[in-house]
């Protein structure tokens, strides 16, 4: 193996030996690649000069007005380039696959066909590989074709519609829609990998980002189908109250609370030095906090006011009730709790000033090494061991096929 | 399995693939739900007076009481009753463990040892035993002891604070955060439980059985990454500045509609699809910079248009363009979509009550072997009642 990659290898980690030729591009398909790249699969990445993925172009939509320096879904990944309009770079393609245990894909539907690089196709390369499609509407269907990103797999699924205060708009979705996406596409392939290692066989998993949307309503979507009517809550919950989001001594600061029972409603309340509350009969249960719960929301927002929000989360949790700040990104990066778990670390390269980064989606007592590894890979970085170990080609032959664009 | 679900199940992905699950929360139920839709047979451990999610709402009308997230999440799954801590429930958890291949399992830290929960004890009699606990914050770290619902760990994760972005917070900019609705980051954390009990299980012939430690607020966190790669970037992102340029939610005629262009030639369809107004003529236009710069301006002409159309009209007409739009759908509109139907999103499921009902089936597809419920929702301790324990 090349010197190079020792810093990639996750000897020890649960994935560990498995190998992913990725093609998938944005963010959806690349965290579910990633989030294995973390659990010690290797990840290779195709991309090319003429469509390199998003993240090393600006993204003005975004307000990003250059090349990202750092992108955590790409981060742990081997990249190689592959000009795929040339027939030549897709029967590479097929070659890497022919190594590789994972296919992923996330283009829209037809294009890896079109491609020479379809199910039937990569089958054909390696008889038991396990491909992954993932899109926004899936593979079949009558909006297959439809065309995507997060904010639109949340309209299409229902979260949308579901989620927003109870008298204004749907809300839009953002790139959680697309790791959730990822997230369960990840999981999709590993249990395929489990299929595959009993029976030998092939599989293609088919991934509709807006039908993980639909899974994350799927209590409202068993309501619907029996004929009833699901309403947005908001912010509310029909089983808790007090149970929502209350400003406290500093602007924009505030507390997250959820009250579960009647026991919980008297700690609170005495908690926060309202022994008469405790004792009002008019709160005494949820169903009478539930039918006051204007009110109530408005008598602890005046507890909560002239108080500090981080000061009174540690106390009522030490009283065992469940409350949390409303956390900005900058308090999550700061946070002891997701340092000493190790799910936010600190990444650096040459260039690349210290910063935060999300780290192993999971302890694990036994196996190592799951983590980031390495992090955003220059295009091409990784031709020396993919296409000269792995692949066999010697360094006369990838001068050619650079030389004719195949590798570009 | 037992009987003839062996035959059904045979071909899934997980078939074979034993798992015990012992959940208080959406999140390892959820967990277990993943792996039940693939074909694994998921045995729920009920105190005896039933899961607590059994009577979360939302409740369904008519009949007995059932709830709908319970009916949800409990699909494809047995049950059985096993009181812990109690001398007979010891006896029934070790009787089910003994030829489970994973524990899904969000008891407290602090409760776990009374309940003979406690990972060492557990990884020494079931040493090929993946058990995978999943907590709010986790089990191990300063805040493990830490209670939370939802709401709370929406917010610890982030994404709670950058919520609602667009037009809702154009609309009301002085109310509180708002969340997503039901249990996103709780499902964030069971998808993640369940992704690290099977990579956990695919390492047993190296590893042996272990112990998971999984954290709702870290899988919510993790699914938030691009926000903490912003902060990295000089960027500390609110809801009130998160919103795209140009694009977003938009009110037509009858109803809502995302609409979102990226790309220079999506560019070049919504002005297709606006009539190509005179407007849009503008040369500076072409540049994607500029119109990020003019992004309000652009928005105010789109909602003008937007108000005058149909939301079926204009999704239809964008799409042939090119033009990334979609309908924001009511929950109706998802069970009795036409796409949906066509790739069999649904399946049946019986209520415990008798009642047939339809659950999400999974949100993925195995195209080579396709999916399905083994059963519906279970009744209390209804496998104790079905199979008898000389017949396991």
């Amino acid at each position: 193996m090349n010197p190079s990659l020792a810093a990639v290898g996750a000897a020890g980690a649960p994935l560990a030996g498995v190998r992913i030729a990725d093609f998938t591009i944005h963010a959806a398909g690349p965290f579910a690649t990633h989030l294995l790249s973390q659990l010690g699969a290797e990840c290779i990445k195709v991309e090319s000069k003429a469509r390199p993925d998003a993240f090393r172009k600006p993204h003005a939509v975004y307000g990003r007005m250059a090349a990202a320096t750092f992108d955590q879904v790409s981060a742990n990944k081997l990249s190689v380039r592959l000009n795929l309009k040339l027939p030549e770079a897709v029967a590479l393609a097929r070659r890497l696959v022919a190594v590789s245990d994972v296919a992923a894909e996330s283009f829209r539907p037809g294009v890896m066909q079109r491609l020479g690089l379809g199910f039937d196709a990569l089958r054909e390369a390696r008889p038991d590989i396990v491909m992954l499609s993932l899109s926004s509407s899936g593979q079949s269907g009558p909006d297959s074709h439809f065309a995507g990103y997060a904010p639109l797999f949340g309209a299409w699924g229902g979260l949308g519609w579901m989620s927003g205060y109870p008298d204004g708009p749907p809300v839009e979705m953002r790139h959680v829609m697309d790791h959730s996406a990822g997230l369960h596409a990840a999981l999709a392939l590993v249990a395929a990998l489990h299929q595959r290692r009993r029976t030998g066989r092939a599989q293609h998993i088919d991934l509709a980002a807006r039908e993980v949307a639909s899974a994350m309503v799927g209590d409202a979507l068993v309501q619907s189908a029996l004929g009833e009517s699901p309403q947005r809550p908001g912010n509310g919950d029909p089983s808790m109250a007090p149970h929502g989001v209350y400003p406290t001594d500093k602007p924009d600061r505030w507390l997250t609370l959820a009250v579960r029972d009647d026991a919980q409603w008297r700690t609170f309340a005495r908690a926060l030095d309202q022994p008469g509350a405790a004792q009002d009969e008019r709160y005494a249960t949820t169903a009478a906090r539930l039918a006051r719960r204007d009110e109530l929301d408005a008598l602890v927002a005046g507890w909560l006011a002239g108080r500090d929000a981080d000061a009174a989360a540690a106390l009522l949790q030490r009283a065992g009730v469940c409350a949390h700040v409303s956390w900005n990104l900058q308090d999550i990066a700061d946070d002891p709790h997701l340092r000493a778990r190790g799910a936010v670390t600190e990444v650096s390269a040459p260039g690349i000033p210290p910063r935060p980064a999300v780290g192993a989606p999971a302890r694990f007592s036994v196996s190592s090494g799951c983590g980031i590894r390495r992090l955003t890979p220059a295009l091409g970085e990784d031709e020396d061991y993919v296409f000269g170990e792995l692949l066999g080609l010697s360094r006369a032959q990838r001068d050619d096929l650079e030389a004719r664009q195949v590798i570009y | 399995m037992p009987g003839s679900d062996a035959a059904a199940g045979a071909e899934l992905p997980l078939a074979g693939c034993r798992v015990v699950e012992r959940s208080r929360t959406p999140a390892a139920a959820y967990a277990g739900r993943l792996l039940a839709a693939m074909g694994a047979d998921v045995l729920m451990l009920e105190p005896a007076a039933g899961s607590p999610l059994r009577a979360a709402p939302p409740l369904l009308a008519g009949g007995m009481p059932v709830s709908a997230l319970f009916a949800y999440l409990a699909a494809g799954k047995r049950s059985r009753v096993c009181e812990l801590p109690s001398p007979g429930g010891h006896e029934a958890l070790h009787a089910a463990l003994a030829d489970a291949d994973i524990l899904i399992d969000d008891t407290p830290v602090a409760e776990r040892e009374a309940c003979g929960l406690a990972p060492p004890a557990l990884a020494r009699r079931f040493p090929k035993l993946v058990h995978v606990s999943v907590l709010p914050f986790g089990d191990s770290g300063p805040k493990r002891d830490w209670q939370a619902e939802e709401l709370n760990l929406l917010h610890a994760s982030g994404e709670g604070f950058l919520l609602p972005n667009g037009l809702s917070n154009e609309r009301f900019p002085e109310r509180a955060p708002l969340k997503i609705y039901g249990h996103f980051a709780g499902y964030q954390g069971g998808c993640m439980a369940a992704l690290a009990a099977l990579s956990a299980w695919w390492a047993l012939p190296a590893a042996g059985g272990q112990h998971v430690d999984v954290s709702v607020q870290d899988a919510a966190l993790a699914v938030g990454a691009f926000a903490l790669q912003r902060l990295g970037d000089g960027s500390l992102e609110h809801r009130a500045t998160r919103r795209f340029r140009y694009g977003g939610v938009f009110q037509a005629a009858d109803g809502f509609i995302e609409l979102l262009t990226l790309e220079d030639r999506q560019w070049d369809g919504l002005v297709d699809l606006l009539g190509r107004p005179d407007w849009s003529a503008d040369p500076a236009l072409r540049d994607p910079l500029e119109r990020s710069r003019r992004g309000d301006e652009i928005n105010h002409r789109v909602r003008e248009w937007m108000r005058q159309h149909r939301v079926d009209d204009i999704v239809r007409r964008a799409q042939e363009l090119g033009v990334p739009a979609a309908k924001y759908r009511s929950p109706a509109d998802v069970v009795h979509g036409a796409h949906e139907r066509a790739r069999g999103l649904f399946a049946p499921a019986a209520l415990p009550d008798g009642r047939p009902a339809e659950v999400l089936l999974a949100p993925f597809q195995f195209r080579a072997s396709p999916l399905a419920l083994a059963r519906g929702v279970p009744a209390l301790d209804e496998s104790r009642q079905a199979v008898p324990e000389t017949a396991r």
